[in-house]
């Protein structure tokens, strides 16, 4: 077939937008990485602090902010406070507004409930220093105030009052959270990622070097199923079944095409 | 339907005109967004790093703050001739913080934890699937011997075990790609058409 490679795109497109214009409510089953995370955020109160990082850029924000989205509700809804930071320049805008807009849901205010410190370069020496000193990295939040000024940045000073740091991550970020964050000042650490970066971090969640791992679009909805919430995750589930099932069929189809050229006597590899 | 909504629909349309083939609709995009990302990481540094931590100190006094806008300046002098070598300076000192913080760090998280991990978890069965799986990959990077007999036996079974991990890694990167697609088809029927409903 010439230019196989259009039919592909156009399957997976067509199978796609039909799962998303047809709600086919296939079964969701909740993985054991999930619900640690889940029963982690579960364990922790209003007296305690999760730091999110939002380490990552625009380009993954289809795949991320459910997740985000997902663990910030649950802190929320537990009254448990939020601060807020970004490691890479493209997730200060995405990680502010996603906590305003949520915190507008849940009725939680700013500098008592959470605080967003903005965006620091540098993360080797960013994370190290907020082990030492936060007030050292970040001398104001991101909206200008002192930090001494705000109630919750006010008692937050350094790793010793965050109870779980949740990098929500696209690329290698978790890793240094857990290189000098971890190692350093015995830090808990989620990753938040996107499925590609799953088999990378599996090894630090096995060596519990990580105390959880949320992986993908998958996770996100398994999430939002926990706090019985569905939203963005739970309605890209549907299509991601229809699509990896297409690929799946593709593959299989490839597969057989190729077998059957190589029995011919004559058969040559045409690509 | 909002006029910011269209733009970001259409702005989406053509980065997938490419999926047709290469086109000027698709280039004007691509553009945009390379030249987008980096204004917007020129501001966002500016705003919450440059200003407030070496300018704004050096308005208000504090003269320590000329220290590392020097530093600063002096990686610009990589542009001229007679006075690259100055840039050396800052570059010296980045290469040798970063790499004093780094290899400790790394060789304790990477190595070192990895490998007590590995090694105390031989006690389940995931245990020794996990050591029996890293001795045999390692075993397929011994190259100065050859890989016959037992060697080659092991070099092989670790030949394996990194395709079980490739195809791990494959279909979790097939995974995330389409979790972005559906995410802008979302949009587009959801935000933009209005097809579907939250």
């Amino acid at each position: 077939m010439r230019d196989s490679r259009r039919w592909v795109f156009g399957l997976i497109g067509v199978g796609v937008t039909i799962a998303l214009l047809v709600r086919l409510g296939m079964p969701l089953r909740i993985t054991d990485d999930t619900r640690t995370v889940y029963e982690l955020i579960e364990s922790l109160d209003s007296t305690n602090v999760v730091m999110i990082s939002f380490d990552h850029e625009a380009s993954s924000l289809p795949e991320v902010r459910p997740l985000a989205q997902a663990v910030v509700d649950h802190c929320f809804r537990r009254e448990i406070p939020v601060v807020g930071l970004a490691l890479f320049s493209e997730g200060t805008a995405a990680g502010y507004s996603l906590l305003v807009e949520r915190s507008r849901e849940f009725n939680r205010a700013y500098g008592t409930d959470w605080v967003y410190l903005g965006f620091r370069p540098q993360y080797a020496s960013a994370i190290l220093g907020m082990g030492e000193n936060i007030g050292d990295v970040f001398e104001s939040d991101f909206e200008g105030n002192a930090l001494d000024a705000l109630p919750l940045s006010e008692r937050v000073h350094n790793y010793g009052d965050i109870d779980l740091v949740i990098s929500v991550a696209d690329g290698s970020m978790p890793t240094y959270w857990v290189e000098y964050a971890r190692s350093r000042y015995e830090q808990r650490v989620v990753g938040a990622l996107t499925a590609v970066m799953v088999t990378s971090f599996l090894p630090y969640l096995e060596s519990g070097q990580l105390d959880g791992i949320l992986a993908g679009l998958k996770a996100a909805a398994e999430y939002e199923y926990l706090l019985g919430q569905p939203g963005a995750g739970t309605r890209g589930m549907d299509a991601q079944s229809v699509a990896h099932g297409i690929i799946a069929v593709l593959i299989i189809v490839g597969n057989v095409q190729l077998w059957l050229r190589r029995r011919k006597p004559d058969g040559h590899n045409h690509s | 339907m909002t006029i910011e909504t269209t733009i970001t629909a259409l702005l989406t349309l053509a980065i997938y005109s490419f999926l047709v083939g290469d086109n000027p609709i698709y280039k004007f995009a691509e553009h945009l967004l390379v030249g987008l990302s980096v204004g917007y990481t020129l501001v966002v540094t500016l705003k919450s790093v440059i200003w407030p931590q070496t300018i704004e100190p050096l308005f208000s006094g504090n003269l320590i703050s000329v220290i590392p806008l020097l530093l600063g300046v002096l990686i610009f002098l990589r542009v001229s001739k007679t006075m690259a070598p100055w840039s050396r300076i800052p570059l010296a000192l980045v290469v040798g913080g970063g790499a004093g913080v780094a290899i400790p760090a790394m060789l304790d998280a990477r190595i070192l934890s990895q490998m007590g991990a590995t090694m105390s978890g031989a006690t389940t069965w995931n245990g020794w699937v996990i050591v029996v799986g890293v001795s045999a990959t390692l075993t397929y990077f011994v190259f100065t011997r050859k890989s016959t007999g037992a060697l080659g036996f092991a070099s092989r079974a670790g030949r394996y075990f990194m395709m079980i991990f490739f195809g791990a890694t494959f279909a979790y990167t097939v995974m995330s790609r389409v979790a972005l697609l559906i995410g802008r088809l979302e949009f587009l029927m959801g935000d933009w058409l209005g097809l579907i409903g939250s």
